[in-house]
């Protein structure tokens, strides 16, 4: 299929996704497929459907909803031998649906629904036979305004007159003869039927059907062999059809594939009529495996109503039968996934909204957010029966986004510049051991690590300097563990920046180069995962598996607290380094308690895929939803999950507060998450101290932004960290503000407020000068629009996506 | 859109430099390619703008999001 290219005047050339990507994805959700009862039904009632107006007594809609898919419902719905029974997935927890049974009390306490008579298309069928089949065929047809002309050599009506008084009352049958004539359907008595009698009813009308469950009629009457296609009921002389019966010769005979015979031949005519071949677009139509994943662990038993009459059961005892049924479906990612859930759909649907929003030119894109606020988790993939990976998905679709200049501009941008703060040259640091010049490892926390816990990384790096080289597996060629500090580049490649992406790998890589290309000793699974996809050529290693190897850290002791291990997302993929954590826990003989959706299964925090710095409240709720599994406090052993935690009110651990333990467990596992400015001060004061601590280095201070110094309550900060705003930032205004004056002041309350645009952003403070360089903060607040006359470079251009490059260095 | 940004008061604040309080007159914001004339506080000599917070955290935030997803 050639790839639509679509030029607007804006980006120039954009290339959507392509789609057989939708495609492929589609293919794997069965959200959408038919329940097993629907598909092993001839006639295709919508049985779950059905099911649901029926428990809801809602017997006149469930009858509308019956007639769609059921012709003469008034007569069948009495006599259906339920071929759905064997399918129902009901019978594996104890007994099917009884579907026969509802069909039959629906039909007795509602009344048909009136249909409009559709104009006379002029156009005749012949008909031989009067059995169901063709009763079925005649209305089908009439309904479309065709007129069937019934030819039999007994009152019409075949098997149907010998069926019991009890079930077939008396009238049932009239009455549809006579809604019959209400659709022109004509009845003609003969005496019987031969080749010359089928060459001239081919003559006078436009085909010809065959009812086989007229004990009058055979094929051999018409010199016709037989049946050649069971879906189409073509026979081998065109434009004669034939059905009704059984599917075996001499086998039992069924209404409803009677019925089914004549609906589908009704169908082959119509098309025929139109000129198209009877076989077009008949796809499922005959009965077929469901392949609807549903699943029944959950599902209570209830034993099946037996109608104290089953020729007659009561409304009640129907409506009880019919809330039996458990409407299959299968949304087992959706009941896992917060996020999934959050947009009240399912992936397949989602795929098809994203695929169009990546499509829209002109117009709003309605999906950019949905699209950013999936944390790439993966767990969706896990639970699905074929590995359906919304994740992946959106991160397609993000890269497409980010390609077509699409993304929009807010959305990762706080989430970009924390990463070119970290890789800014006045954070970012190797250093081989102290004292040696050379390293087989590095330690490389990652960036988040140190700026929630800033002590005990430099203990882990004490502790790998002290027992790793004699660990017996140091490599050939000798060399210490040195020290790495800068953002792996996940947050580039959650954002769906490919240039960005690769442009910090390649950065990475020349540092690691540079160091002399050491074993890297990974802290965080998203580093990891972000290695062995985007630099797969560079050694490394978990700081789990490292650790379970050397001795015990001195003072390393369990938690004393009942403990539930969360693993982090990015670990669904690594067993082994899972199995090390686990290990280490044991060593400490701390017991923990594993989650059902733990280990492979395991629910993410909300910061993957940066979902929360899209979507805060999402994240959020990510968050919290994660946390209410278990009453217990979590024990993590990733930064971000255990703050993330934390700062929706989890008790939570990381491995390192038992490992490395800094007061008490409980302190630890009640310690705030710090904030966004917390964040970046702790890597900056980490590194400081740590160059000071290990290579007896002094790195110079900022200056003017290091001076200021800035005091607000604690609601305002909190204010602020959701605002996104740093205290970096406010200090950038009020050095402005000191400089050239603050624009506005307020005589009522003697504050003073400024705002400057350092980016693509306008910062506001309001605030009180105290002092020569101390503020009190009463409020900041930012926007992107451009309003004229605020001083700052940050120009509104339209979203450059790859702008977040190492920058100088920090404000 | 354009209405929605508007209708702000000046809430006690006044141009430092100049001295004088702001007036409600016609400014142009722009954002992603987007521009809109609106009525907002000003000095009227210096030409200043004063944005309150609620503007910025409530309708200019979404205004903004709907011209992101443009
Ligand atoms: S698990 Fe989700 S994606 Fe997979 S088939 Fe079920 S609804 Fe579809
Ligand atoms: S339980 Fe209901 S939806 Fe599922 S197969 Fe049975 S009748 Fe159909
Ligand atoms: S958040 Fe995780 S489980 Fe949910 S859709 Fe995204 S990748 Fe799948
Ligand atoms: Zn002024």
């Amino acid at each position: 299929m050639p790839l639509a290219i679509v030029f607007d005047r804006r980006i120039g050339y954009l290339f959507p996704m392509e789609q057989s990507e939708l495609r492929a994805f589609e293919k794997r959700c069965t959200q959408e497929e038919a329940p097993a009862c629907q598909t092993a039904c001839p006639l295709h009632v919508d049985a779950r459907a059905f099911c649901g107006l029926m428990a809801a007594g809602r017997l006149s809609d469930a009858r509308k909803l019956l007639e769609r898919s059921m012709p003469l419902a008034d007569l069948l719905g009495r006599l259906c031998e339920g071929d759905c029974l064997a399918a129902c997935r009901r019978a594996e927890i104890d007994a099917a649906v009884n579907m026969p049974l509802l069909e039959r009390a629906c039909v007795c306490f509602s009344k048909p629904a009136k249909g409009m008579l559709m104009p006379s298309t002029g156009k005749r069928v012949a008909v031989a036979g009067a059995g169901l089949s063709s009763l079925c065929l005649a209305w089908e047809l009439g309904k479309k305004g065709h007129t069937a002309v019934i030819h039999h050599c007994q009152s019409p009506g075949g098997r149907l007159k010998s069926v019991n008084n009890a079930v077939l009352p008396e009238g049932v049958l009239a009455d549809a003869l006579d809604a019959l004539t209400g659709l022109r359907v004509e009845f003609i008595l003969v005496d019987s039927f031969s080749p010359a009698w089928r060459d001239k009813a081919l003559e006078d009308h436009l085909a010809l059907y065959i009812g086989l469950d007229d004990a009058s009629v055979s094929l051999a009457d018409f010199a016709l062999g037989g049946i050649s296609d069971f879906l189409t009921q073509e026979t081998a002389m065109p434009a004669v059809f034939a059905g009704g019966a059984p599917d075996t010769p001499g086998g039992a005979p069924s209404f409803v594939r009677a019925a089914a015979d004549g609906k589908r031949a009704a169908g082959s005519i119509i098309r025929l009529m139109q000129g198209v071949s009877p076989a077009t677009a008949r796809e499922n139509e005959g009965v077929y495996k469901s392949l609807l994943h549903t699943n029944l662990e959950d599902v209570a038993p209830a034993l099946p109503v037996i109608a104290l009459d089953p020729d007659a059961p009561t409304e009640d005892e129907a409506v009880a039968e019919a809330a039996r049924c458990i409407r299959c479906e299968c949304l087992e990612c959706v009941k896992h996934c917060v996020y999934l859930a959050n947009y009240k759909g399912y992936p397949k649907r989602y795929a098809r909204e994203i695929y169009n929003n990546l499509s829209v030119v002109h117009g709003l894109r309605r999906s950019n957010g949905q699209i950013n606020s999936c944390a790439e988790c993966g767990l969706c993939a896990a639970v699905c029966p074929n590995s359906a990976d919304m994740g992946a998905f959106c991160a397609s679709a993000r890269r497409e986004m980010a390609r077509s200049n699409r993304m929009p501009p807010s959305a990762h941008e706080f989430a970009l510049e924390d990463m070119a703060f970290s890789n800014a040259p006045d954070i970012a640091f190797f250093r081989h051991e102290p004292g040696a010049s050379q390293s087989a490892w590095a330690f490389f926390p990652g960036c988040q690590l140190p700026a929630s816990f800033p002590g005990q990384s430099a203990d882990v790096y004490r502790h790998l300097r002290r027992h790793l080289p004699e660990s017996g597996n140091a490599p050939k060629g000798g060399g210490g563990v040195g020290f790495f500090f800068r953002c792996c580049g996940a947050p580039a490649r959650w954002s769906g920046r490919d240039l960005l992406t690769a442009e910090s790998a390649a950065s990475l890589r020349a540092d690691w180069q540079q160091a002399g290309e050491p074993t890297l000793i990974l802290a965080c699974a998203s580093c990891m995962s972000f290695f062995t996809e985007a630099l797969p050529d560079i050694p490394v290693i978990s700081l789990w598996d490292v650790l379970a190897d050397l001795p015990l850290p001195e003072g390393a002791a369990a938690a004393g607290l009942d403990l539930a291990l969360h693993d982090p997302c990015a670990a669904r993929h690594s067993d082994v380094t899972r199995a090390r954590v686990r290990a280490l826990a044991r060593q400490l003989g701390q017991e923990v308690e594993e989650l059902s959706l733990g280990g492979a299964l395991t629910r993410c925090c909300g910061y993957g895929g940066l979902a929360s710095a899209a979507n805060p409240v999402l994240g959020d709720a990510i968050a919290l939803s994660r946390a209410k599994d278990t009453d217990r406090a979590l024990l993590t052993w990733c930064a971000m999950c255990r703050d993330r935690l934390r700062a929706v009110g989890k008790n939570s651990l990381h491995l390192l507060d038992l490992l490395f333990p800094d007061g008490s467990a409980e302190q630890a596992a009640t310690r705030p998450a710090p904030g966004i400015s917390a964040r970046q001060e702790r890597r900056l004061s980490f590194r400081t101290t740590l160059l000071h601590d290990a290579w007896n280095e002094n790195p110079p201070e900022n200056a003017g932004m290091d001076s200021i110094t800035l005091s607000m309550d604690e609601d305002t900060a909190r204010k602020l960290d959701a605002r996104r705003i740093l205290r970096s930032d406010i200090k950038a205004v009020l050095l402005h503000a000191k400089d050239n004056g603050p624009q506005f002041a307020n005589p009522d309350t003697g504050r003073s407020l400024h705002c400057l645009r350092p980016k693509q952003v306008t910062f506001w403070v309001e605030f009180t000068r105290t002092g020569d360089n101390a503020y009190d903060v009463h409020d900041a607040y930012c926007h992107r629009m451009v309003v004229p006359g605020v001083p700052g470079e940050g120009l509104d251009t339209a979203a450059t996506c790859e702008g977040y490059s190492r920058k100088g260095g920090r404000m | 859109m354009k209405a929605e940004l508007q209708g702000v008061s000046a809430r006690g604040w006044i141009c430092r430099q100049c001295g004088i309080p702001l007036e409600i007159l016609p400014v142009d914001i722009t954002y992603m390619g987007s521009s809109f004339q609106v009525e907002l506080p000003r000095c009227r000599q210096c030409g200043y703008t004063f944005i309150p917070p609620d503007l910025a955290e409530g309708k200019m935030l979404e205004v903004e999001k709907i011209l992101e997803d443009k």
